[in-house]
């Protein structure tokens, strides 16, 4: 528990999975999040941290006609933002009596799926704070896929026109146009057989450089070419994320063998291995300003904080290992473990780096200071 | 009253004082006193004052003490007077004398210069008759001279005539040293005229000393013969110029030769040896092999010893040739030590080399041989120690090896333990054999040994706390999850993948008893036996530093025990990820009966469970440590929830059920899931299960249900539910879990109705009886 007290919080109404910060928002630190609920109506939730650093004020509620098993939040525009959802339960909430035919096997739904899934580019309103149910703008709708859909991803590092979707087979490279509110689908990959797609990363310091994960492995895209140019051979990674301070490294959280950092120049084994979490390490993300500072979320109801740079020589480190198991414990700054349940969403925030946002399955948002932790570096 | 104290030979002194002065150069120097003339006393002194002298005296006495005065100044005077005349006469009587003296002289003198004159003629003729003499003999001793000359002469020509013969008598009679006298003393001569009037003789004499050479070769060479014999010879032929260098060398080839055959034997030890190791009749051999060497050692070091004689200035060669020797021995000692040997036969070849060491360094101490074979008994030990500890590195990671292959081939209830059992032996006797062996390098008194003391303990002590870090690198690398052991990837790739859960926990369990029981052990055996060493400085610290060690193992069963529940959860995720990712759950069918996934997920737990049986004891509270206290609260709670569900199933579905939930979770304790691992049967047991069941929820969140579908999975849970308690020790947390699962589950649901009870339990006994059918035994 400890910690918990320097925690803020703030309690969504639903349960939820993602949350994101607003990079693009430079005057706040601001978070978008948004609810996984399959027979309630759904919400987007703008939170503000209060200028004093003690409250997260709500700054603006949309409602989402969906639940929401994907959010980003666009770099380069605050008011944008993609998600991916399910629309499942759309039959569920607008036509009730749907279920009972479901149940008899009557209805088939999209294509012959079960459940389908969207993603999309939505806008907040212009003026929201003043409107009285402001309602999102749909920008533009990624409905190029037949899978389902893992997540969207925008370039990390500033304003690109470009936006990818993965889904379970297939990578798709967007150009989105704002203005014009058009997304094109410019173009596609699919990852081969037997590879199910989970999730993916684009790297921040090569754009035309993406990592996407499946059930075995880690692959590499080039976007140009959108040939596989690489690949890390690893079971059940869950999630990925590039460093954003040094090139070549990515971090991956696995179910069971917790989190593994890697130099791409050097995909054959982990440049660094933490414990991550008892049990699966789901989330897991790098600090964008501080050198090896690395959140991870847990099913274990908790977020570890870790501290692992790989500037440093590594094989002192792998070495230090079996020299003396009490510095084993090192790489862990700290454990915030005052969660009621599983934690999916984790950020940074990346106006002031110190801080980040998580969120547990309850629908709880916690932010949290790092700054306690940093002066130990 | 003064003048009546003055002593009698007062006088006397008084007129040696006077003589004295009289003749005395100075006359100063005899007033000596420095008279007060204001006293009586200065009567006696040049600087009398006559008129002051009366005063005082007047003054100073009465009339009759003047009186008295006046008689005794008259006697002194008078007395002064004689003495004074008997000084003059004195004096003229010695002058006197003198110049009779002297008048004899003059007589005497006058008729001496004739009879110098006389003499002076006889020696003139004296010396002219004896150089008349000289020259009529001159002619004479000349020729005299020169016929000794020439018979001298003669004689040496007859010297080189019969040399020859002289040098072949000698031959005969193998005086070699006069011959080769004789001939050196006529090689002066060979040399000036040998090309002329000497040819023939040269010749001769040459065969002759050939022979002569050619012998004491021969000499040289045989082993026979004494070693001064030996040496006289080598002097000998180096005064005849012969080249002893190249004998020298040959010498040394030979006795290079030699050495070979001492190499062989030194195998031959080894092997003697090696059968000691065997029943005794090895013994005996052993011994006869022993002496054989020794005595060909010590042929060795006295040919050295001879060699040295012979050859003074060959030291630096006998030292390296030596020193080759020694070299050599401790090579065929270290690829010795390289194979599997105990101390014993090592200290056997150790002691055979300090034994050869001591006898060639008795002939040959500038070698300094025991230094040197110190150097290279240090390393040979080293190695020995090394190769030691390597070769139990390998008995342990064989011993549990051997669980890989046996349990692979058959797959026996025990095999596990065995395997425990086998490799806590192999470390526990093993290293106590070790110690045992290392033990016999202390105790054994030989000097070579005995100086190399505190290094052994160094490398005993150093050698343990390496050889547990490998181990703790071998175990990490048996249980496939090494990190840094990253570079031997063929290694770990090879069977990495295949790594036996079992072996894991085998491991694990191994790891806590060496920490427990192994570390102890030696640490006493090491602080009883191997105590001080030091000789790396203490600054250091003692070279084995149980605390690190047990520290390192402690850790390392720990993360043994997690791997070990990691695999066997990654087991059933992999199970469960194929049961929730297939089916379309959207459009699942009723159930109809319970899935086989729960049979798979049982199965893996029993095989967990009878492979933690095996290795692991038993916790000493089972069950109902918790149960009594929150635990109830919370199971009962949860039962409460299932009956809301059942009752809430008849009425109509549940949709403000989330929200109920969420209440019921608010006010429930927070039942602690994940607990710290011991190694107990049942806390492996339970975590395993706690693991899986998370998994479980986890898996369910990421899905959406269509009734059919939760009503299925609400079948599979309330299925597990019994056998699940049977095995778990925290039956609260695995109740607590379940019922998250279906909370999940209805929560992800489209339309969350549960099962009605009767349905429930109709499908739950038919799987039973089912189950019952399929295993008739072991449930």
């Amino acid at each position: 528990m400890q910690g918990g007290s320097s925690g803020i919080g703030y309690g969504l109404k639903y349960q939820a999975r993602c949350i994101s910060d607003v990079k693009a928002d430079t005057d706040h630190t601001s978070f978008l999040t948004g609810t996984l609920s399959l027979r309630e109506e759904n919400e987007v939730h703008l939170i503000r941290l209060s200028s004093g650093g003690t409250e997260l004020i709500c700054e603006g509620l949309f409602s989402h006609p969906n639940e929401i098993w994907d959010l980003a939040s666009c770099p380069f525009d605050q008011r944008i933002f993609s998600t991916v959802f399910s629309t499942g339960s759309l039959f569920d909430i607008d036509l009730p009596f749907y279920g009972l035919k479901m149940e008899t096997g009557l209805i088939v739904f999209f294509a012959g799926e079960g459940e389908s899934y969207g993603a999309a580019i939505w806008q907040i309103p212009e003026l929201y704070g003043q409107l009285n149910s402001p309602q999102l703008e749909r920008i533009a709708s990624l409905d190029a896929h037949t899978r389902k859909i893992n997540c969207v991803l925008w370039w990390p590092s500033g304003r690109h026109d470009k936006l990818i979707s993965i889904d379970d087979e297939n990578l798709f490279l967007w150009t989105l146009d704002c203005s014009k509110k058009t997304a094109q689908v410019q173009s596609k990959q699919t990852s081969g057989m037997l590879h199910y797609l989970s999730g993916g990363a684009w790297d921040p310091h090569d754009i035309n450089a993406v990592a996407t994960t499946c059930e075995s492995s880690v692959q590499f895209w080039d976007l140009r070419t959108m040939k596989k140019t690489n690949a890390v051979e690893r079971a059940h990674i869950r999630n990925a994320n590039y460093d954003m301070k040094n090139n070549h490294i990515l971090v991956t959280a696995e179910d069971e063998s917790g989190i593994h950092i890697w130099d791409l120049r050097k995909p054959k084994s982990p440049v660094k291995e933490l414990p991550g979490h008892t049990h699966w390490t789901w989330a897991v993300t790098c600090n964008p300003e501080y050198d090896g500072l690395i959140l991870s979320a847990g099913t274990d109801s908790s977020v570890n904080l870790w501290l692992a740079p790989t500037s440093a020589e590594e094989d002192a480190t792998s070495e230090s290992i079996v020299e003396s198991p009490a510095q084993q414990a090192g790489p862990l700054l700290n454990s915030y473990s005052d969660y009621e349940d599983s934690v999916y969403g984790l950020a940074w925030s990346s106006r002031e780096p110190w801080t980040f946002a998580s969120l547990s399955y309850d629908g709880r948002v916690v932010v949290e200071s790092v700054k306690p932790f940093l002066s130990r570096k | 009253m003064e003048t009546d104290d003055v002593p009698l030979d007062d006088k006397a002194k008084r007129m040696r004082d006077l003589l004295s002065s009289f003749y005395a150069p100075d006359p100063s120097s005899t007033d000596n006193a420095p008279s007060n003339p204001g006293t009586l006393d200065a009567i006696n002194t040049t600087s009398f004052d006559a008129d002051q002298y009366m005063n005082l005296l007047i003054q100073k006495s009465n009339l009759e003490a003047l009186l008295q005065r006046h008689v005794e100044m008259a006697a002194e005077i008078k007395n002064i007077d004689t003495d004074l005349q008997m000084l003059v006469y004195e004096n003229y009587n010695k002058f006197i004398s003198a110049t009779d003296a002297i008048k004899r002289m003059k007589t005497n003198i006058v008729g001496m210069e004739a009879n110098m004159e006389q003499l002076l003629d006889k020696i003139m003729s004296v010396q002219s008759k004896s150089d008349g003499v000289n020259t009529s003999l001159f002619e004479k001793r000349e020729r005299v001279e020169k016929l000794h000359r020439t018979r001298n002469l003669l004689r040496k020509v007859q010297f080189i005539y019969d040399l020859p013969t002289r040098l072949e008598k000698c031959i005969e009679a193998e005086a070699y040293v006069d011959a080769v006298k004789f001939y050196t003393g006529a090689m002066p001569i060979f040399k000036a005229y040998g090309d002329s009037s000497f040819q023939d003789c040269k010749q001769a004499s040459e065969e002759a000393i050939a022979v002569i050479v050619k012998n004491l070769q021969g000499k040289l060479f045989s082993d026979s013969e004494s070693i001064q014999a030996r040496a006289e010879a080598a002097v000998l032929l180096k005064q005849l110029d012969f080249p002893v260098d190249s004998l020298q060398v040959k010498l040394l080839e030979k006795l290079e030769q030699s050495l070979g055959d001492l190499q062989l034997k030194t195998n031959d030890i080894e092997n003697a040896s090696m059968e000691s190791n065997d029943p005794k009749q090895g013994k005996v051999s052993d011994s006869v092999h022993i002496t054989a060497h020794e005595g060909s050692v010590r042929g060795f070091a006295e040919a050295i010893s001879a060699y040295r004689v012979i050859f003074p200035e060959s030291e630096e060669q006998l030292i390296k040739l030596v020193q080759d020797v020694v070299v050599k021995h401790f090579e065929t000692t270290e690829q010795y030590v390289k194979g599997r040997i105990s101390s014993a036969n090592l200290m056997c070849v150790l002691r055979t080399i300090w034994t050869d060491v001591l006898l060639m360094d008795e002939v040959l101490s500038e070698a300094v041989l025991p230094v040197f074979s110190l150097e290279a008994a240090q390393i040979a030990l080293k190695q020995h120690v090394a190769s030691t500890f390597n070769y139990l590195l390998q008995d342990i990671s064989d011993a549990l090896l051997r669980v890989t292959v046996s349990s692979k081939e058959a797959a026996e209830e025990h095999s596990l333990q065995v395997a425990l059992e086998a490799s806590k032996k192999a470390v526990l006797q093993g290293s106590m054999d070790v110690l045992l062996d290392f033990r016999q390098l202390l105790d054994d008194d030989l000097q070579l040994l005995v100086q190399l003391r505190d290094f052994i303990i160094d490398w005993v002590q150093e050698g343990f706390q390496d050889f547990f870090r490998a181990l703790y690198d071998r175990f990490l690398l048996l249980s496939g999850r090494n990190s840094s052991s990253r570079q031997d990837q063929g290694l770990t790739g090879a069977h990495g993948e295949k790594v036996l859960a079992g072996l894991v926990l085998v491991l694990a369990q191994l790891s806590v008893f060496i920490e427990q029981t192994v570390i102890p052990r030696i640490t006493e055996e090491i602080a009883a036996s191997f105590s001080g060493g030091g000789a790396r400085g203490y600054e250091n610290g003692p070279a084995f530093v149980p605390g690190v060690i047990c520290r390192i193992f402690r850790s390392a069963g720990e993360r043994l025990l997690h791997h070990y529940i990691n695999m066997r959860t990654q087991k059933v995720s992999t199970l469960l990820r194929k049961r929730f990712t297939t089916p379309n759950w959207v459009k699942h069918k009723e159930p109809r009966e319970v899935h086989m996934f729960v049979d798979l997920f049982l199965q893996e737990l029993k095989e967990s469970a009878s492979e933690v049986k095996q290795i692991l004891p038993q916790g000493l509270a089972r069950k109902h440590w918790r149960s009594d206290s929150n635990g109830s609260t919370a199971s009962s709670r949860s039962n409460q929830l299932r009956d809301d569900k059942m009752t809430r199933s008849n009425t109509q579905r549940a949709r403000s059920q989330l929200l109920e939930t969420h209440l019921a979770k608010l006010f429930k304790q927070k039942v602690e899931i994940f607990t710290k691992v011991e190694y107990t049967q049942e806390s492996v047991v339970t975590t395993t299960v706690k693991l899986c069941l998370k998994s479980l929820q986890e898996f369910v969140r990421l899905q959406t249900f269509n009734r059919s579908g939760f009503q299925q999975i609400q079948l599979d849970i309330q299925f597990l539910r019994t056998p699940l308690k049977e095995t778990v020790e925290d039956e609260a947390a695995v109740d607590f879990l379940l019922d998250e699962v279906i909370v999940a589950a209805s929560e992800r649901c489209l339309d969350p109705i549960p099962l009605e009870p009767p349905i429930l339990d109709r499908l739950i006994q038919a799987k039973l009886a089912k189950w019952k059918e399929q295993n008739p035994i072991s449930p």
